[in-house]
């Protein structure tokens, strides 16, 4: 074939990334004409966020879908070499201790099914926004979240054939009391209109709170030798930082629109940093209590993530009117006390947790001492030695009762009144004729706010009074009827192996033993 | 070892140190590259080398991918030049910067003015008879007596390259501003480089402009209203000059006049601390409150242009957005020094 020659058009100046990027992600959509737009998209108005023009979103970043394909293929190859090579070296006989094991049993029964129920919420909420780009960028997290759960759950896999309390992680998710709090807090969140959720996951948990859920757990694989846990960590992270400019946008977008939608964000902020929050009670006690070589306090990681980085963004958020949110400064205060009211709480209700308790060690104790001078060795040594001395006398204390559950947060009624730590904090509001509980100020008025949606609250200690939390088989006639061993059975744990106290526990046993075959002989 | 990194789309070229880091030479060159983690963990301030050599430095395995690494690009927040580069970025290409090139002249002191009694008015005449040409906004480094330099705004319309007017309020105990203001004589020698700066008119955007200006922060203003009334611009112009007292306002009879002569350009002050009682009868109070209230709190369709002090900046930014205009249409030099990069910021903003 002969070509003409033809005149060269002069050079085009090469596109910005800017510009490829929108012909690459814009225009994708047309207007119907056989059903009316507000059908096509029938959430995107009734939560009273108005947008004028969708065209004014900026892309927080700029990835193509086949770029996208590639780069998470290599991220998984790496993730899984690592993950194959600390499995095949029994890796998990390099754990500080096998007490660091019951993070990760927090962590994939708490945690992980989030990661999943991310992933549909952020394909629901990319296919109600009107918006191209905004849809593009929910539609990509959708799939980041999807890898995260399924990385967290593969990385963790590895320790269900030798470790105790691995293997019903999604079934419990479902049933067990305190996994109700993670489990609730996202059922909130997908159960809300598509710019409710932004706020609730792309902004305040994605930006506000994930370094604290994040940094200490990953940190906590690194410090304790668990590297499938920390390349996880490393290959979510490249993740993490798209996930921040999105909900940094979307909260931005939100409120240049119009000026009727700064106070439905402002309310939407002050629940959600309250509700994400309190989820962030089980992280406290992970650093705290939980880690046999410790990272940082809780108190540390608040001041740092929280208080300079949190502060940071709503200095400058203020500009557009926003305040900090309502339970803000309760939070600082309670920093000092979080984590040792939480993990007196599981210590108590041990034979109900699929992961081991104990009482803090001696040293232990002065570390915890010397991280919080003002409130540990004045409101909860002298419970922890108490308790120690309990143990030494063979009657460790259990609480057979079962506690009485916020109506909002699902956390039982442990956290104490501000400014003074030696009450119980209550609040009641009536709704209907019916009284109802809830823990704090801040999940009071978010209860108030919305009572139509809280009373539907599936809390699991009424639940079980009201006989739902039993197996088939179980027979509430017969005369030796247990109703706690019924409802642990339908837990599906493994009674006295998944709920005993670390203390004689198979799981430190058998890692003593493998430990001592690894260099005797 | 110092290489030159030219980036793209902006075609820019700042310098970078050994040593260095890519995100390090841009930010303190006043080139804005988007970055969150600061040490290759994150992948945000991504970029792509399309010439030249750089070491990888601690960049993340999982944060820039070996595909990435065949394709040439490296996480601008710990790669270090090995030569001359040129980088893209994902940054906005500027269609109204004039990217001039950055040059070494002497400029010869013709007069000093008092225009107040704490700003002095610096005449000179640039040695090189090309001059140096500049962009209306930008400002050059006058190298001090003693070595290092000081960064000035041109208070004088580009139109003429052949003069420098540099407007410099006298710090107390500032070691350049002293100089300026107690040794500096008519007749002297100054070496000057420049232009630098991407502080300037977006004239495409064809909207209305806002100019906000504090003290001697009217220099970059003054030349860039001067230069767009020379030009025929058809918009809207509105500065606000704001002092501490009446008697620290300058260049008033010169604005009034262009006020008088140019239907669309309106000019008003602010005086915050003037004593009670003095005989000034204008406005009192900060610019952005003469502001809010010139324009009713209502700024959308504008562009804004802020220079002044770091309190009166913040307060205007914070006004402009209670009367609905946003980050992206609002402007302002940005210095970007070494303890601005240890200080904890939120990434919400990027470049107010």
């Amino acid at each position: 074939m002969t070509m003409t020659s033809e005149p060269t058009p002069a050079a085009k100046k090469k596109l910005g990334l800017k510009e490829r990027y929108a012909l690459m992600t814009r225009g994708l959509d047309w207007e119907t004409t056989y059903q009316p737009m507000e059908k096509v998209f029938p959430y995107a108005t009734y939560e009273g966020i108005k947008i004028h023009d969708w065209d004014a979103w900026q892309d927080p970043f700029r990835l193509t879908m086949d770029a996208y394909w590639k780069y998470q293929a290599e991220k998984e190859q790496k993730l899984y070499a690592i993950m194959d090579a600390f499995a095949q070296n029994n890796g998990h006989l390099g754990l500080t201790d096998a007490r660091y094991l019951n993070s990760l049993k927090l962590f994939l029964t708490g945690v992980s099914p989030l990661e999943y129920m991310a992933h549909r919420g952020f394909a629901h909420v990319g296919r109600a926004m009107p918006g191209v780009g905004a849809r593009v960028a929910c539609q990509m997290q959708s799939l980041d979240e999807l890898r995260h759960a399924q990385t967290q759950i593969h990385s963790m896999s590895n320790y269900n054939k030798l470790y105790d309390g691995f293997h019903s992680w999604r079934h419990m998710h479902d049933r067990v009391w305190y996994l109700s709090v993670p489990k609730s807090f996202f059922d909130d969140a997908i159960t809300a209109g598509p710019f409710e959720f932004m706020i609730a996951i792309g902004f305040s948990f994605e930006y506000v709170l994930t370094n604290l859920l994040f940094v200490p757990f990953i940190s906590g694989a690194a410090y304790n030798g668990d590297m499938g846990a920390m390349a996880f960590g490393f290959s979510a992270q490249s993740d993490e930082s798209r996930h921040m400019t999105l909900g940094l946008e979307a909260i931005k977008f939100m409120l240049e629109q119009d000026p009727d939608n700064l106070p439905i964000v402002q309310r939407w902020i002050d629940k959600w940093f309250w509700r994400g929050y309190r989820v962030l009670t089980l992280v406290a006690m992970m650093l705290d209590y939980m880690l046999p070589k410790k990272v940082m306090s809780w108190k540390e990681a608040w001041e740092i993530y929280a208080e300079e980085n949190g502060g940071a963004l709503f200095a400058d958020l203020a500009r557009y009117g926003i305040r900090p949110p309502l339970g803000w400064q309760q939070a600082c205060d309670d920093k000092e006390h979080l984590s040792h009211q939480a993990w007196s709480t599981f210590y108590q209700y041990q034979g109900a947790a699929p992961f081991h308790t104990w009482v803090p060690s001696p040293e232990d104790m002065a570390w915890e001492a010397e991280k919080y001078p003002n409130t540990f060795d004045q409101y909860y040594r002298p419970r922890f030695e108490y308790w120690a001395e309990q143990e030494a006398a063979g009657t460790r204390f259990n609480n057979a009762t079962l506690p009485q559950l916020c109506q909002v947060c699902q956390i039982p009624m442990l956290f104490t009144e501000p400014g003074d730590p030696t009450r119980i904090c209550y609040r009641e509001s009536e709704y209907d004729g019916e009284t109802y509980h809830t823990c704090s100020d801040g999940c009071q008025a978010i209860f108030d706010h919305e009572p139509e949606k809280y009373v539907q609250a599936w809390l699991p200690v009424h639940q079980i009074y009201q006989g739902h939390c039993f197996g088939p088989d179980a027979d509430p006639t017969s005369p030796d009827f247990n109703p706690l061993l019924e409802v642990i059975k339908w837990y599906r744990m493994d009674v006295g192996t998944d709920n005993a106290p670390y203390e004689g526990s198979r799981d430190q046993e058998n890692f003593q033993a493998w430990k001592a075959m690894q260099t005797k002989n | 070892m110092t290489y030159e990194l030219t980036i793209e789309p902006l075609g820019q070229t700042v310098e970078v140190e050994e040593g260095q880091t890519l995100l390090d030479a841009s930010l303190r060159a006043g080139v804005y590259l988007p970055h969150a983690c600061g040490h290759g963990l994150c992948g945000t301030c991504k970029v792509q080398v399309l010439d030249g050599e750089i070491d990888h430095g601690e960049a993340s395995s999982f944060a820039l991918m070996d595909f990435e690494r065949e394709e040439g690009y490296c996480l601008a927040c710990v790669a270090h030049a090995e030569s001359d580069l040129t980088i893209e970025a994902d940054v906005d290409d500027e269609p109204d910067a004039l990217n001039l090139p950055v040059r070494s002249v002497t400029a010869t002191v013709t007069a000093i003015v008092d225009l107040t009694p704490t700003i002095k008015g610096v005449y000179a005449k640039v040695d090189d008879p090309q001059g140096l040409a500049f962009q209306a906004g930008q400002y050059v480094n006058v190298s001090l007596p003693g070595g290092g330099h000081r960064p000035f705004s041109f208070a004088n319309p580009p139109s003429d390259p052949h003069t420098v007017e540099l407007d410099v309020r006298l710090v107390p105990g500032g070691l350049a501003t002293t100089w300026i203001h107690e040794r500096l004589a008519v007749g002297d020698r100054l070496d000057l480089a420049g232009p630098y700066g991407r502080f300037h008119v977006r004239r495409s955007a064809d909207l209305p402009m806002i100019f906000l200006a504090g003290g001697s922060g009217l220099s970059s203003p003054r030349s860039m209203i001067l230069d767009l009334l020379e030009s025929g611009c058809a918009q809207p112009i509105t500065l606000i000059h704001g002092a501490r007292t009446h008697d620290e306002l300058y260049h008033v009879d010169e604005l009034t006049a262009l006020a008088d002569r140019h239907p669309t350009f309106t000019y008003l002050t602010a005086v915050s601390h003037e004593p009670e009682g003095s005989d000034w009868t204008g406005a009192r109070g900060f610019v952005h409150e003469v502001a809010v209230a010139h324009f009713g709190n209502d700024f959308r369709g504008h562009k804004a242009y802020l220079c002044g002090p770091p309190a009166m900046i913040d307060a205007c930014i914070t006004a402009l957005m209670q009367g609905r205009l946003f980050e992206r249409d609002i402007y302002q030099e940005l210095f970007i020094s070494a303890a601005d990069t240890q200080r904890v910021r939120s990434p919400l903003f990027k470049k107010i």
